[in-house]
């Protein structure tokens, strides 16, 4: 029943930070590729974005970050959606992460961390394979 | 169409035909991927009008006939002094930084200075200072002391200021202040620490960045909505001109909108029409324009990898800043018209690149020789080459990146001529052609009712991010390439790095507390200083921000004189003038 579905991803913006170029290029590229797009705007708190994955029934919650602020913010969020029991969601990181906190974001249960250089085609992949 | 002109269209036709024609004919090509310039570019070209001479009107090649670091290169390179390339000109504070608690600032700058600093502070604020939260909301977790330093309230100046005495006391070292929203409390908090200090306004020398309203379109630490937003600013207007008349207003900041994907037309026509609007505000309060326009500095304009246009560009936005001034504003003063930047062209900090970061500083040398040759002043090799690595320059990376400059000053002589396409065919027509496109879009900002409307109504934001997503388009389809990115990105290639052994600059471990200490100083504060006088204070504010012909300066210095918080004032002005939220993608 669900096959024809398009892949829902929320793209969020958390805490102050107030670079978005990445973020509403990826939801403009995402949304070429296919897939339906919902953008929070700035300043969401990890319980807004939570509210936001159930209420807009998203399979892919997008994370991005550039304040250096991604471990407490990712943590947040990740524990927020644990907390409200919802479905499995794949959570993916971008912005500028320095390399040694990928795997603590991983271990965290972040799926991918995407940083500078990465393109829409590479992330709309990732995306396709780890969201059937 | 004149004789001369003529034999040359003509000489010009033969040339495509004889020459060019065959070697397309050869490649199978329909189109030539060079182009070359002759006086047909520019036909009707009227050098005193369109040039004319370095600073004077209308400053398409440059402000200053004589520019201080030329003048001085010599002495300085003799007494090997460290030079704080970019502070030679609108504010002469040091290189931007902070981090951590006030503490953690001072103590950060004392150390620099040790190390050869020797400009004032050039304050990095943290997020919720930025956008008008105290350390202990909750709305600052995580973020307290990150992207720069935690302000809460006056007490927070003091310390940090406790690295600026004696021969570098306030009244003879220069502030730089990258604040928007709350710009206004900061230039409070200066101004109430200057009386602290005993030392009368007039002397205080700085620059707030103080441009809110790029920052609905592209760095997002706006509070309130456009309106209330310019009537700050308008308060700042005046109060600085009749009260700080050495201190600038505004450090307008095209450059941030190119960082979010503006065009270098979108960014020319946008920041030239903020600027109008914050010109108007003064005009509208009745002042004289030639009172505060050379208060007016821009951050930096412009910034890609795009040599040539970079340098057009550059000349193109001194000529419309000056030809506004003058035509649209009726300034008489010369120095009205001069668009005086911190920084000059540069390689755009977007374009550092995360792969073979080491090829940053090669990018930041190219970037420096199209400043070079603008006509503006050595911003030099920016940034430094760790840029994309995380926040904080390492002390080697800052080091390879002035010494880049000097190379291209002391070795390469870049300074010896001023603008030195002055004349040229192509860059002349280059020029013209970018100020032309820059105009065609300022208009169509001005005939939606300015820039403020244009915000409103959602426009800016989106085309700025559509043209983000067009370039981002461009590089996954390989029409255009970053090397090492999306070309020459082969398993062979060598990832050269080289040792940041000073990269703490920043210590971790401080970063990791920051949030804790802050918090329990500002507690400390809360239980130190006298309610009564806050509320009081308080109250005060809130009335006159109701009244819209009020200048709330004066009542905001009264607030963080009493230690009213940051967040305490903001919040004040919050209930009286709403919050402005972004729409969607």
């Amino acid at each position: 029943m669900e096959q024809d579905r398009n892949i829902r991803v929320l793209m969020a913006k958390p805490g102050l930070d107030g670079h978005e170029r990445g973020a509403r290029v990826l939801a403009y590229g995402l949304r070429d590729e296919g897939f339906e797009v919902i953008y929070t705007g700035l300043r969401q708190t990890p319980d807004q974005i939570a509210a936001a994955v159930i209420q807009e029934d998203v399979d892919v919650v997008g994370l991005s970050i550039l304040s250096g602020a991604h471990l407490a913010m990712a943590g947040k969020v990740i524990e927020k959606l644990k907390g409200q029991r919802v479905k499995d969601v794949l959570v993916l990181v971008g912005g500028v992460i320095p390399e040694e906190d990928i795997p603590k974001l991983k271990e965290m249960g972040v799926a991918g961390v995407f940083t500078s250089g990465a393109s829409i085609k590479e992330i709309a992949e990732f995306i396709r394979s780890h969201v059937s | 169409m004149n004789e001369d002109i003529k034999k040359i269209a003509q000489a010009t036709n033969e040339w495509k035909d004889k020459v060019v024609k065959p070697k397309l004919k050869k490649y199978k090509l329909e189109e030539s991927p060079t182009r070359f310039y002759t006086p047909e570019d520019i036909e009707e070209f009227d050098f005193l009008e369109k040039v004319g001479y370095p600073g004077q009107y209308p400053f398409t090649a440059g402000n200053d006939p004589a520019p201080r670091w030329q003048v001085f290169a010599a002495a300085e390179a003799k007494e090997s002094t460290r030079f704080e390339w970019g502070a030679a000109t609108s504010s002469g504070a040091g290189k931007y930084a902070g981090f951590g608690t006030p503490e953690d600032f001072r103590d950060y700058l004392v150390r620099m200075h040790e190390m050869g600093r020797n400009a004032g502070p050039n304050f990095a604020f943290d997020l919720p200072t930025q956008c008008g939260y105290d350390s202990d909301d909750p709305r600052s977790e995580g973020e307290v002391g990150r992207v720069g330093v935690a302000v809460d309230s006056l007490r927070d100046f003091e310390i940090v200021y406790e690295a600026y005495t004696g021969d570098l006391d306030i009244d003879k070292v220069s502030s730089n202040f990258t604040a928007n929203a709350q710009a206004i409390v900061i230039i409070a908090l200066y101004a109430a620490l200057a009386e602290k200090r005993g030392i009368p306004l007039e002397k205080l020398r700085g620059t707030p960045q103080n441009d809110i309203l790029k920052e609905y379109v592209a760095r997002g630490t706006y509070i309130y909505p456009p309106g209330p937003a310019l009537r700050l600013f308008r308060d700042t207007l005046v109060f600085c001109t009749e009260h700080m008349p050495n201190f600038n207003i505004t450090s307008i900041g095209g450059y941030h909108m190119r960082e979010a994907g503006a065009t270098r037309e979108q960014d020319l026509a946008y920041s030239m029409a903020i600027g109008a609007t914050y010109l108007q505000t003064g005009i509208d309060a009745g002042v004289d324009i030639d009172s505060y326009a050379p208060h007016f500095t821009v951050n930096a304009f412009g910034g890609s990898m795009e040599f040539y246009k970079e340098i057009a560009f550059q000349r193109a936005a001194r000529r419309m800043w000056a030809t506004m001034l003058k035509e649209r504003f009726g300034a008489k003063n010369p120095r009205s018209m001069m668009l005086r930047q911190m920084g000059g062209a540069h390689m755009g900090y977007i374009n550092a690149t995360l792969q073979r970061p080491l090829n940053n500083l090669t990018r930041a040398v190219i970037g420096g020789m199209a400043d070079g040759m603008s006509g503006g002043i050595p911003f030099g090799a920016m940034p430094p080459w760790d840029e994309p690595l995380g926040l904080g320059h390492s002390l080697e990376a800052q080091q390879l990146g002035h010494d880049a400059t000097r190379i291209m000053i002391y070795e390469a002589k870049l300074g010896e001529v001023l603008d030195p396409w002055a004349g040229s065919y192509f860059m002349e027509s280059l020029t013209n052609e970018i100020e032309n496109a820059a105009k065609e879009e300022f208009d169509r900002i001005e005939e939606m009712g300015g820039f403020v409307a244009a915000i409103e109504n959602g426009y800016v934001r989106q085309a700025i991010a559509r043209s983000a997503y067009e370039r981002q388009k461009r590089i996954e389809n390989l029409e255009e390439f970053i090397v090492g990115v999306n070309c020459f990105a082969g398993p062979h290639e060598l990832n050269v790095m080289t040792e940041r052994s000073v990269d703490d600059v920043y210590s971790a471990e401080l970063l990791a507390t920051a949030g804790q200490r802050k918090c329990e100083s500002l507690a400390l504060l809360k239980k130190e200083r006298n309610d009564k006088d806050v509320a009081r204070t308080l109250k005060d504010l809130k009335s006159a921000a109701g009244n819209e012909e009020e200048n709330l300066m004066p009542y905001i210095i009264e607030c963080v004189k009493v230690y009213a918080t940051l967040q305490e004032i903001c919040d004040v002005m919050r209930d009286v003038f709403g919050e402005y939220k972004t729409g969607n993608i």
